[in-house]
Formats: C-alpha cells, structure tokens, sequence
C-alpha cells in the first residue's frame, strides 16, 4: 500500500476470553490523519480491540505498533503508550468529583507536569474547543450527556495524543444530544487528528471517515471507503448488519 | 391554581418556621454545652492558680441553687468533677480516630488493591475485628506492659499520663481496622471504569487511586466514619480498666463514694449523650461541605 511507516499497525491480533474467541487474526493500519470508521454486532469484539491499542487489555497473540511504541511487547512502560493514545468512552466516565476543568487538567497535571496556571489554561483551551468554555467549573452531575461528552473528548485532547479511540461515544447519549458530540469529532476529523471510532452513527462516518472496517464475529470481514461499504457492501453480513442499523437510526 | 399555591406557601412557612427553631434549639444546647466544657478546660489548666476556681469545683455555690431544686444542686456539685474528666474521653477519641483514618487509608487500600499486602491487612483487620476491644487494652497495658514506655513523659493536668497513651495506642489499633473497613467498602463502590479512565490518561494505578479512587470513595465513607467517631466516644470507657481517668473511670469513683449511682451515671448519660450528637452534628456538616452534585446520589452518569 505505502512505503512508511503506519501511524498505528495491529498485525494478527487475536484474543480469547475462556474459550471465547473474541478477536480472530485482525490486521489493519492507519496513517496519521486517518479517521477509522469500526462497525459490527454487539459482542463483535470492537471494544476488546480499541483496549488492545491501548493496553488496557493484553492480547493473546499478534502484534501492534504505535509510532515508536511496540504496545504488545510485555515489558513497555504503558503509562508512556497512554500518553499518546487518548480513549473517549461510551459510558463517558468523567471524573465525577472533579469539575469540567479539573477533568482535564489532572492529567495535564501529574501526567505533563504542567504547572498550576499552564494546566488552567490550556485546559480552558480545550473546553472552548468543543464548545464548553461557559461551563469550566461545572461538576458532571450539573452537564447534560452531550455536554459530559465533549468533557470527555476535552480531557482525551488534552494530552496532546497521536491516535484517539472512541469506544461509541455516542450510544448512552439521547438521540437529540448524538449531533453535538458528532460535530465535535467532525471538527477534529477535519483538523487532521487520527482517530479510529466505533460507533454506527453512518451520517458521521460518510462525512469525516476516511475508512470503514466492519467486524463480524472477531474478524475483519469487510474494509473500504465508507461509501462503498455502505452502498455496495460485499460481504452478506455486512449487508445484512447494516440493513438493521439503519432501520433503527431511521436513516435510508 | 392560585389557590393550591397559596395553602403551600402557608404549609411551607410553618415548615421551615419549626425547622428553624430547632436548629436554633441545637444551637443553643450546643453552645452552652461546650461553652461550658471549654470554660472548665480552662479554667483548670490555662488560668493561673489563684484565678478562677479551683479544678472541681464549680462556678455556681451548689448551697445556692439547693432551694431552687436538689437535683440541681447534686448537678452543679459534681458536674465539674465529670467535665474535667471529660477532657480525657475527648482527646482519647479524637486522637485516636484521627491517627486511625491516616493508617486505615493506607490499609485499605492494600486489601483492596495489594496482593501479598492484601492478605496482611486482611490478617489484621480479622484479628482486631475479631478479638474483644478490652481484651486488646489489656494485652498492651499488663502483658506488654507499654505504658513503661511513656514514663519519662511530663504528664498531669492538660496533658495525658502514660497510660493515656497506652489507650490510645489501643483505640487506634481498633479503630484502623474498623475505619479500614468501611473505607475498604467504599472503594468498592467506586465505578471501576473511574481507574481505567484515569489509566487511559497515562495516570499510574497509584496516582488513579490517590486523585481519582480515593476522593470519592472517603466521601462515600463519611456515614461509616460517623458511626465509628460515635462508637469510639462511648468505648473510650474501656480506657477505665486500663486505670485511665476518663469520664467513666471518675464517674465511679465518685459514685463508689458518694453511692449516688442514679444521679451520678445520669450526669454522666447526658455528657456522653452530648458529645455524641454533637459528633453527629459535626459529621453531617462534613458531610455536607465536601458533598459534590452528582456523587453519590443513585443515577450517576
Ligand atoms: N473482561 C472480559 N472478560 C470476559 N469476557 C469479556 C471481557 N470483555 C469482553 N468480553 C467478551 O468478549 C466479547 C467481545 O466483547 P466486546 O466488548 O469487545 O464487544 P463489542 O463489539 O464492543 O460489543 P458491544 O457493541 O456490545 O460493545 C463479548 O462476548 C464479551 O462478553
Ligand atoms: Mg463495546
């Protein structure tokens, strides 16, 4: 395909819990400013591979690379890795004695070693960024879902990282709250941060992915542009998982 | 519509009219109590010989207020007696309470966290958890014969003897395993996915737990903390056996002397009642100053 070097390189990666297979050789890479579209049925083993880039979880066998980290080599400092890989979650989980502002500046904090008023300001930054600069000093139980989001997106920012992951950060929102967090990850997508996304919101995926990947049962059964994969899916599964989510999100 | 408006708005009223009064009744009772502790703390060790009234003995002439009510008169007579003795059960508690949550933290968070340090905090919380807390005083006071080490110290007066120390050396042996415990179970009840958020940032586990873990889970153990503050107040008793004189201790010397059980233990009833709402009192304000929108309440995010 090219002859750099990927930003992000999962080479088969395979992972099982007890007897369950959850991931089943799966490869793909990324280049820098790639945005990664992962769809597939629930139990499909999205998430377990979105904790594998960032070693929250351990694979079984295979390989992945992040620019100079080797993530699956087992003796690598993973606080170092987590400094460059940044994770929006689906259940969000802000830190819930901490305000707006102080989720995003703990880890500027103790992770950067900013100072006091550096952590304050450029934590301020990043809250103006997705839109959250009147609510510095806001705890999570005063924000809305879509607003705890973007916190979320804020805090992962801030560290400044290589790759994002978004575990479908828009699942546990309500429906009228999903379009704030998506514009928010179409601003990002458009500035040119690499960011590989679970999630089924298509409207999203057709704007600002550069790639679709669909899993089915641990494996990568089909990859493409997002047009593509949609409109024309090869694979029977495919088809047939993107007929329901569609029926659901009332999209054509 | 305006009328349902109206008949609450006079309902309300009376509500918080009520609820003010007793909060002012509170108040009060407890200005008056400790005024009156702190007065007689003082009075015994801040103020020169010569001022004031002599340790014991009260403010009021008891032969004064005799015609006015016997009971009365029996309460100013030996309530001084009883405030001073008060001081000791005072700072047993609150010193050992204290020294106990700066060791239970870390000893929860061993069970909690740890592996082989787990199973040693385990150990130690069943067997202090699991022995009676007198018979803990007791190995340190006659069979370790501890309170040899604190001999040289000056005591008398505000400060403690030897023996205090020993009691308090045991209170908080006690008290780490029982404050372990409830801070054991509130770290528990912290969401799980709050440390991997924290790793997910580059945190280590130990700085998850310190600024993440940690700050939710000692406000989820406020409750706990209260009820072992009051537990710890009426315990101190124990102290008693070890020769400690605190307000147990004096109260049955007098009563062995003066064989007015009833009064004496009533006097004394009402002291220990005191310092036990007022500790509640205090908690809940705590509780309340450090209360965070949104934690611990049922529907979290
Ligand atoms: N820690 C774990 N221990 C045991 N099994 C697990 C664990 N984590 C995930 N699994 C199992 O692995 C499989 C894949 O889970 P995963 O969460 O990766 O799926 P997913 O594609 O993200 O699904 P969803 O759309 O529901 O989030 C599931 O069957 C799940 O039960
Ligand atoms: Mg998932």
């Amino acid at each position: 395909m090219s002859d750099h070097d990927p930003l992000l390189a999962v080479e088969s990666v395979s992972k099982r819990y007890g007897d369950e297979r959850v991931l089943n050789d799966v490869s793909f890479t990324m280049d820098r400013g790639d945005v990664t579209v992962m769809m597939g049925p629930s139990g499909s083993g999205k998430s377990t591979l979105l904790r594998c880039v960032n070693r929250l979880t351990d694979v079984d066998s295979g390989e992945i690379r992040l620019g100079d980290h080797r993530v699956t080599d087992p003796g690598i400092d993973v606080d170092a890795l987590r400094r460059d890989v940044g994770m929006v979650f689906q259940d969000i989980n802000l830190f819930t004695h901490l305000t707006a502002l102080k989720n995003v500046t703990l880890g500027l904090r103790e992770v950067r070693g900013f100072s006091k008023d550096d952590a304050r300001e450029a934590a301020t930054e990043q809250l103006e960024r997705v839109g959250l600069g009147d609510q510095l000093d806001s705890y999570p139980g005063e924000l809305s879902g879509g607003q705890k989001q973007r916190v979320g997106i804020a805090r992962a920012l801030a560290m400044e990282p290589d790759l994002l992951l978004f575990d479908e950060p828009t699942s546990a929102l309500d429906p009228e709250l999903v379009g704030e967090v998506t514009a928010v990850m179409a601003d990002l997508a458009a500035g040119g941060m690499t960011m590989l996304v679970v999630t089924h919101e298509k409207g999203f995926a057709r704007e600002a992915a550069t790639d679709a990947l669909f899993l089915d049962a641990g494996s990568i059964a089909e990859r493409g542009p997002p047009a593509q994969l949609f409109e024309n899916p090869e694979n029977e599964r495919t088809a047939e998982f993107l007929d329901r989510v569609s029926t659901v999100s009332g999209e054509p | 519509m305006s009328e349902t408006g109206a008949t609450r708005t006079t309902a309300d009223t009376g509500r918080v009219v009520s609820g003010s009064l007793g909060r002012w009744l509170t108040i009060a009772g407890g200005v008056l109590f400790w005024g009156w502790l702190l007065a007689r703390w003082l009075n015994n060790w801040l103020l020169p010989a010569g001022v004031g009234v002599p340790p014991g003995e009260s403010f009021l002439d008891p032969a004064a207020v005799a015609p006015i009510s016997d009971s009365l008169a029996f309460a100013v007579e030996y309530l001084p007696q009883l405030a001073d003795a008060a001081w000791l059960t005072v700072v047993l508690t609150v010193v050992s309470i204290a020294l106990g949550f700066v060791l239970a933290v870390p000893v929860s968070v061993a069970r909690v966290y740890g592996t082989y340090s787990s199973t040693v905090s385990l150990a130690f919380t069943e067997l202090i958890r699991g022995t009676p807390l007198l018979a803990q005083l007791f190995v340190l006071y006659y069979a370790l014969n501890l309170s040899t080490l604190f001999r040289g110290l000056p005591d008398g007066g505000v400060l403690p003897s030897a023996v205090v120390y020993v009691a308090i050396i045991g209170f908080t042996i006690n008290s780490v395993a029982y404050q372990a415990e409830y801070i054991r179970s509130a770290l528990l009840s912290v969401d799980r996915e709050q440390l991997t958020a924290a790793r997910a940032i580059g945190l280590s586990q130990r700085q998850g737990i310190r600024h993440v873990v940690l700050p939710q889970a000692l406000r989820f153990a406020i409750p706990g903390w209260s009820n072992e503050l009051v537990y710890l107040i009426k315990y101190s008793s124990l102290a008693a056996f070890i020769t400690v004189p605190e307000l147990f201790n004096v109260a049955r010397s007098i009563a062995a002397d003066n064989f007015a059980y009833t009064g004496i233990f009533a006097l004394v009833a009402v002291l220990y009642l005191g310092l036990v709402i007022s500790a509640s009192k205090l908690m809940a304000g705590v509780e309340r100053r450090v209360a965070i929108p949104g934690l611990g309440s049922t529907t979290s995010q």
